[in-house]
């Protein structure tokens, strides 16, 4: 099963304690009030993901974050994603369809 | 691509977080570590990044390169004084004073560069200033001091939608005219270096007013590897300066390597000493360039290559088939006495361990006399003493040099 993370805020199950050490670690925060997980640190990311990919037992995959259109999309919907490097990796990007339309990019440039 | 060096922070595209990570630090929100390394593959903005941080951020830069040495006394000589006192300026133009940033810390190796790694440390540690470093590999062993003092910062390579759209803003701005499909040619063919996308984009868009997919194989061509042997073959046989400057362009060759097979063989190409010597002089200053590049500084290969190219079409008329020397003649040496040089440094521990000194006084001032009195008789005592075997003797008896 492949599980899609929205890296801003991620609910995880109860954890134990040497997970949850080592997930704060490599770079993991945690808002106790709202019990939402974020990312701090993106230096251990390989490893981040594999850590959560073992807490949840299956694939974990971050959705990305479109540049020009804000959207949310997972690299899947990306033809280039076999291609890339940091595939599934909460960085941002730009969505296939913004890349391929014009309208966005105007709008885009008129921001810069 | 000078004019499309990111000078905002936001013209550079991707790695949003590190971008974030790194002004929070610089803008003091996050000192939990007085010095920040960023590290990443090459092209990605680290050095960009460094630059346009300080000027927004009102900051002068001290920089020390791949292209300065950077040995103890080096670094002291020049980022004690910047790191040591606040600059008076501060507090009159509101400048935020120095910033000393070491770029390529990962190249600082060698003899030149002794002391250098713990030169820094003692700096960051009694600096006043912030300290950046940026480096392409963090994990060699030297640098693992420094990472204990540094907050780390890692870029990744910039994704390929991320460079086409940088791509098309460019053909935007600059009015070419372009396909979508030829620009994502460049950017695969970039590998994630952005630098080279933009570089590429350039010189394709120079020669055609629509850029279309075909105009771009030659991109591929470019990338396909054109061996040492092949490279200087139509270095050597070439009619213009044009075509050796489009061979080398194509070329995928060790360029240090390629330099030095110039220089070996270029006494074989040019039999007239006028001739040689004007070949020698671009050489050189291909070299010169060479230097200057180091790992970062890509925008100056045009000059490599243009002083190598002049070098090939001094006498283009007197080309001559020939029987190149390759590899170059130092990495033959190197080959060939490599079993000679490990037999004289074993000698070297050997005495160094007993005599209480170093490989280089073993070797400069001991082998010589223990040579001679070898050679004058066979001292069984010093041999016995020594623990030399058979081979060893008769190798310091019989060697010319040491």
């Amino acid at each position: 099963m492949v599980v899609g993370l929205n890296p801003k805020g991620f609910k995880l199950p109860r954890v134990e304690k040497e997970k949850f050490v080592l997930l704060i670690r490599l770079g993991v925060d945690y808002n106790r009030e709202q019990c939402l997980y974020s990312i701090k640190n993106y230096n251990n990311i390989e490893k981040i993901i594999e850590t959560i990919a073992g807490i949840l037992n299956s694939e974990v995959v971050f959705l990305q974050s479109c540049t020009r259109c804000g959207k949310n999309f997972p690299c899947s919907e990306c033809k280039y994603n076999n291609l890339c490097t940091s595939r599934d990796m909460p960085f941002s990007c730009v969505c296939p369809q913004c890349l391929r339309e014009r309208k966005h990019f105007e709008e885009y440039l008129e921001k810069l | 691509m000078e004019k499309y060096r990111p000078k905002k922070i936001e013209d550079i595209i991707g790695n949003e977080e590190a971008k974030a990570t790194f002004i929070e630090w610089l803008k003091g929100k996050r000192k939990t570590k007085k010095a920040v390394l960023l590290y990443g593959p090459p092209g990605v903005g680290k050095t960009a990044l460094v630059n346009a941080a300080a000027k927004e951020s009102g900051f002068t830069i001290i920089e020390m390169n791949a292209s300065d040495t950077r040995s103890e006394k080096a670094v002291n000589a020049i980022a004690k004084p910047a790191t040591s006192y606040l600059a008076l300026d501060t507090f009159t133009t509101g400048s935020k004073g120095n910033l000393l940033f070491l770029d390529e810390v990962d190249g600082i190796a060698g003899n030149e560069d002794r002391g250098g790694v713990s030169a820094i440390i003692e700096i960051v540690e009694k600096s006043k200033v912030p300290v950046i470093m940026a480096a392409n590999d963090p994990d060699i062993d030297k640098l693992r001091p420094l990472k204990k003092i540094c907050l780390l910062v890692r870029f990744h390579q910039i994704r390929l939608p991320l460079i086409i759209a940088l791509l098309q803003k460019i053909c935007l701005l600059e009015h070419v005219k372009a396909d979508f499909e030829a620009l994502e040619h460049i950017a695969q063919n970039s590998k994630g270096d952005v630098r080279s996308a933009i570089n590429d984009l350039q010189s394709l868009s120079e020669e055609n007013h629509v850029l279309t997919l075909l105009d771009t194989m030659a991109l591929s061509s470019r990338n396909k590897d054109i061996n040492m042997d092949e490279t200087l073959r139509g270095y050597f046989s070439a009619k213009s300066i044009e075509e050796v400057s489009s061979l080398l362009f194509r070329a995928s060759v060790d360029y240090d390597e390629f330099i030095m097979s110039v220089s070996d063989n270029l006494p074989r190409r040019y039999t007239n000493p006028d001739e040689l010597a004007l070949a020698y002089d671009y050489v050189s200053k291909a070299d010169l360039f060479r230097g200057r590049i180091g790992t970062e500084h890509w925008h100056l290969l045009k000059y490599f290559f243009n002083e190598l190219s002049e070098a090939a079409a001094v006498a283009p008329e007197s080309y001559k088939p020939f029987e190149f020397i390759s590899p170059p003649i130092r990495i033959i040496t190197l080959f060939w006495t490599k079993g000679k040089r490990t037999m004289l440094n074993s000698i070297c521990g050997k005495i160094g361990a007993l005599c209480h000194v170093s490989h280089s006084k073993a070797k400069h001032e001991f082998v010589p006399f223990i040579k001679m009195m070898l050679q004058n008789q066979k001292s069984s005592s010093l041999i016995s003493w020594l623990e030399l075997t058979p081979e060893e003797v008769d190798f310091l008896v019989k060697m010319n040099r040491y």
